[in-house]
């Protein structure tokens, strides 16, 4: 019916407004004068008419303004019929709540503190597990098809890797993948073929042809593999290069592209450089070279690319549209059923007949859960922070609008709407909230770049890009802004309700109730308590694994890590052969054996206490026979260890011999078990002669040693067996040399009659000796990591130093908060009380009554905090358990002395308002009052 | 307090400002207290507006164009704010006038049948 409701006018009339109101906002002065004007006008003629009609003009000028009404207040109606009267007053509230915040600074920096702390804690912790679980593979397109794919026995997580052939199989037979690739790990050393032919020493991947193409990378320079390429064994010797490589170790040289590099001692065309930040699909660690799988003998020698009893692959591919993963899933186990059934694969092989799919981004499963729950405690414990500050602050706030009652209610009084000063209120809870959240951010910068540095174990180089990423920077701001609001609804309405009068009044007697109990103030103990419970929890956690800490330094080994320097060698890696690296060795032990100091010197699979071990069925005499007519294995962890490495590590032998020269491949297979192992499965004794079969073979026990950790100091004394390298071929092997003059025994950590110094220095110079000794057996080598045992070990506390370290600083933060509560509940109270301690000081309280009272009320709160902390303490150390080295959730001392710290604390903050209270000038207070 | 010559002074029925101000319009430019004047005593009285409802309705019906202001000199120099109908507002009075015949014509149908 309207004419103007159609699309044209209402825009046009919209727009009318929008630039109307932009402009009354613009020049607001000249159109509130235009508002007086006219409404001065109405005025005027009211007047004139009234005279006109005959009334004298004192008595028209009354009844004119009595008609027409306050004029400020009818301007201010018309002002606020506008729509940019709401950008306005936003505008207002958010600088007169700054302002505000001005006005007290001590609470504005304190709750912008203690909610930048929570907020950076909390965004710290996601974005570490969010670099370490869900960083996605850099360049990759539409990762969401992308699915990693995992052999494993049907109704457990254990796997294996694939062999070439196998994938070859399921990329050839599969329906359900558009393509499929596969990679392997390796180490890399990658030199120029021209200058001195030092060569760098990288980690790097063996990949199908498809790689990249099948992630969607693009190269930066150059480009990826032709299929051709990975077609023929060793016949196509390409590689492809990181860029942050290329730039650093090649010099960003891009005429290198289509000429000659030397990988692991064969010289291969470069033919590209990847796309930055593309590290591979393992994100976390940097691999920064890629040489196709039909070259895998020329990176790692004794490895045979076509052999189906291999197992060395990582699988992905990228789903086909319209296919779930189910489909892909049902698809690869038929398959693999089928390949098993073809009988072409190492027995053990067969009883890995299921496919599990997994996510393409981060850490392989098995690392995920571990890393996962190690993450969930440390972001439980910055939750449990977060929710302290937002209590915190919840405290302060609430305080805070009760003591600025009076203020809302002669606003209130004044015209103001309620909703008018409830908004005012939130705006100014919400600033504050902003203002702590961007300083949390920048904590969690600050916190994350310091992450990113924290020196890792191994020698693997790991990458974790843990710049806070934006998600979690929203998620973190969202939550702030959010609890800005909830936090500050209740105490808003509060400041804002009824009872006018009573509250210009100051209420000073209900305000005296506020310890008492039931009262406005019950919100505010509740608080405090809570936040002094909630942050007990996370001392005594701290306390915990501080204790584990320190037990676990004193842990006893069972060897002697001191005065033991290492390195580990990857032949492979330097384009050895098996004989190469053989004689490599045997000349590399007597070099060593030569150098001055040197007691001892052996090789060994891998360095003790590195969170690795290798584990294999064995079959003892007395086992049942299994179904298939053998008899039924154990598994137990062994080593792989040269013939000194007992006197190396000082690991003491109870019976029998250690290895000797002649226990080589053309010998006796023979083993030297631990105590464990002849507790759990000889009992009557008498181990060494005994023997056992492994692999097939017969294997003689000759020795017994005594009991060590081998993969971590956590683990539980298991069965553990010793073979000698030379009878177990491992290419890769660590060197380990004790030296020097520490004649002492026992663990770690024990004082030396030799000072700290001259350790050191002995340690810088066998370590330099034993670099300058490979070095001059192959100057092309890369240069070697050697270090001493000590340090490399030092890494087996890792988790629980960083544990503590996390629930320490959040427990300290998190008390401080209490305690500030508490402190400032107690002078708030004081504040509110004065007229009555004045009352009970004229009446004769002595000053010492007066503060004993105030006291009281702080550590009634205190206690009932520590109370209930202590109780919930006692229910979240059970989940640190595993973190805690046997040190009982329930440990004593760490209970009563953090109790003991939390009461000290929480007087202190009682005394101090207490001590002003019996300060208190009756006179001055009741004239005040 | 002020209307004690208006017993029966009532508030302008809910949406029927815009209309009373556009026909108080249609015949010459006026200010606002000429409005107001004119709708009080055409109403003899019955409909009273206070300025500040006035001022608002003023500035709305401005922005959606169906009015047009400017600013003059009165006798005694002061500035007063002379509105004026735009096309738009006339368009909009005819609608308005017809709507609110039709529906004046429906109550009272109703309230005879009633009786």
């Amino acid at each position: 019916m309207k004419l103007e409701t159609s699309m044209g006018a209402r825009f046009v009339s919209w727009w009318r407004h929008s630039i109307r109101g932009a402009d009354a906002l613009l020049h607001e002065a000249q159109t509130d004068r235009n508002d007086a004007d006219e409404l001065q006008h109405f005025y005027e003629e009211t007047v004139n008419e009234l005279v006109r009609q005959g009334m004298p003009r004192t008595q028209a000028e009354r009844q004119a303004r009595a008609s027409i009404g306050n004029p400020t207040s009818t301007r201010e109606t018309v002002r606020a019929a506008r729509w940019e009267n709401a950008v306005h007053s936003v505008v207002t509230d958010i600088s007169y709540a700054l302002r505000m915040l001005r006005r007290s600074p001590v609470f504005s920096v304190v709750v912008v503190l203690v909610i930048a702390l929570g907020i950076g804690a909390v965004t710290s912790i996601l974005s570490a597990a969010n670099a370490l679980l869900f960083t996605p593979i850099s360049g990759a397109v539409n990762a969401d098809r992308l699915v990693g794919i995992d052999r494993v026995q049907p109704g457990t997580n254990g796997g294996a890797q694939a062999s070439q052939p196998y994938y070859v199989f399921l990329r050839e037979r599969n329906r359900t993948l558009s393509a499929m690739a596969a990679w392997g790990k390796a180490d890399f050393s990658i030199g120029r073929t021209t200058g001195n032919g030092e060569s760098v020493a990288v980690y790097g991947n063996i990949v199908s042809a498809n790689f990249f193409s099948v992630l969607g990378v693009t190269p930066y320079l150059g480009r990826f593999f032709l299929p051709e390429e990975d077609a023929t064994p060793n016949t196509h010797p390409v590689v492809v290069v990181a860029y942050d490589f290329w730039r650093t170790t090649l010099g960003a040289d891009s005429t290198l592209i289509g000429n000659e590099v030397l990988v692991n001692g064969t010289a291969f065309t470069l033919v590209g450089v990847a796309p930055p930040k593309f590290r591979g699909v393992f994100t976390p660690i940097i691999s920064s070279a890629w040489v196709p799988l039909m070259m895998v003998s020329r990176i790692r020698p004794t490895s045979d690319v076509a052999s189906p009893h291999a197992s060395w692959l990582w699988m992905f591919g990228r789903m086909r549209d319209g296919v779930n993963r189910e489909a892909v899933r049902a698809d690869l186990v038929a398959l693999t059923k089928q390949r098993i059934a073809e009988r072409v694969e190492a027995d053990w092989m067969w009883r890995l007949s299921d496919v599990r799919l997994v996510s393409l981004t981060g850490l392989p499963d098995d690392a995920q859960k571990v890393i996962r729950a190690f993450m969930s405690v440390l972001l439980g414990v910055s939750l449990l922070v977060l929710l302290i500050a937002c209590v915190n602050v919840a405290a302060m706030l609430s305080a805070r609008a009760l003591a600025r009652m009076p203020e809302m209610a002669i606003r209130v009084a004044l015209g103001a709407a309620r909703g008018r000063v409830i908004r005012q209120l939130l705006t100014e809870n919400l600033v504050l909230f902003a203002i702590g959240a961007g300083a949390g951010i920048a904590i969690a910068m600050v916190a994350t770049w310091a992450f990113e540095r924290l020196p890792l174990p191994n020698a693997v180089p790991i990458s974790l890009e843990l710049s806070p990423d934006w998600r979690v920077m929203m998620i973190a701001l969202v939550v702030s802004l959010f609890t800005g609001l909830l936090f500050g609804v209740v105490p808003a309405r509060q400041a804002a309700s009824a009872d006018i009068q009573s509250r210009m009044r100051g209420d000073s007697r209900s305000g005296g109730r506020i310890i008492g109990g039931v009262s406005r103030g019950l919100v505010s103990n509740v608080l405090v308590v809570a936040q002094l419970a909630l942050s007990l929890v996370l001392l005594v956690s701290a306390g915990l694994l501080l204790r584990a800490l320190v037990r676990g330094a004193q842990t006893d080994p069972g060897f002697q890590a001191r005065g033991v320097t290492v390195t580990t060698l990857r032949p492979e890696a330097w384009g050895y052969d098996a004989q190469r690296a053989n004689a490599f060795y045997q000349l590399l032990e007597e070099r060593v054996r030569a150098i001055p100091g040197v007691t001892a010197v052996s090789y060994a699979e891998r360095l003790p206490l590195q969170f690795s071990s290798s584990g294999d069925n064995i079959q003892l005499d007395d086992a049942p026979i299994g179904k298939d007519g053998k008899r039924q294995g154990t598994v137990v962890t062994y080593s792989l260890v040269g013939e000194q490495y007992f006197d190396v590590l000082r690991l003491p032998l109870m019976s029998g011999r250690t290895f000797v020269r002649g226990d080589d491949s053309g010998s006796a297979r023979v083993a030297v078990v631990n105590e464990q192992f002849v507790k759990r499965y000889w009992p009557q004794g008498n181990a060494v002669g005994r023997s056992f079969t492994f692999h097939d073979r017969r294997v003689t026990v000759v020795g017994v040693a005594r009991n060590a950790k081998y993969a971590s100091l956590t683990e539980p004394n298991d069965p553990h067996l010793y073979f000698p390298l030379a009878q177990e071929m491992r290419n890769e092997r660590s060197l380990m040399v004790r030296s020097g003059n520490s004649a002492n025994s026992a663990g770690f950590g024990e004082a030396r009659p030799v000072s700290r110094e001259t350790e050191l220095s002995q340690q810088r110079a066998m370590q330099a000796a034993i670099r300058d000794a490979i070095k001059a057996i192959d100057a092309a080598l890369p240069r070697a990591d050697v270090t001493s045992l000590e340090k490399s070990t030092s890494f087996a506390l890792l988790p629980q130093r960083i544990a503590a370290m996390v629930t320490g600083a959040m427990g300290a933060v998190g008390l401080l908060l209490a305690t500030v509560g508490l402190y400032g509940i107690i002078s708030y109270s004081v504040s509110r009380r004065s007229r009555e301690i004045g009352i009970r000081m004229a009446l004769g309280a002595r000053a010492q009554d007066v503060q004993r009272l105030v006291l009281a009320s702080g550590m009634k709160l205190a206690g009932l905090g520590v109370l209930i902390g202590l109780i919930l303490a006692m229910g979240a150390s059970q989940l640190l358990v595993a973190y805690l080295y046997g040190v009982s959730p329930l440990d004593a001392p760490t209970f009563v002395a953090t109790a003991a710290l939390f009461i000290a604390v929480a007087w202190l903050a009682s005394w101090l308002p207490a001590r002003r209270a019996a300060g208190l000038d009756p006179v001055v207070v009741l004239r005040q009052g | 307090m002020g209307d004690q010559e208006t017993p029966e002074n009532t508030d302008v029925i809910q949406g029927t400002l815009d209309l009373l101000i556009l026909k108080s319009l249609s015949l010459e430019p006026m200010h606002g207290f000429g409005v107001a004047r004119r709708i009080e005593q055409i109403s003899r009285g019955v409909f009273k507006i206070n300025p500040g409802s006035l001022m608002i309705a003023f500035q709305r019906m401005e922005r959606a164009g169906m009015l047009d202001a400017e600013w003059r000199q009165t006798e005694n120099a002061r500035r007063a704010k002379y509105y004026k109908l735009t096309r738009t507002g006339k368009k909009q009075l005819e609608v308005e006038t017809a709507d609110w015949r039709r529906r004046a014509a429906a109550v009272a149908r109703l309230l005879n049948a009633e009786a």
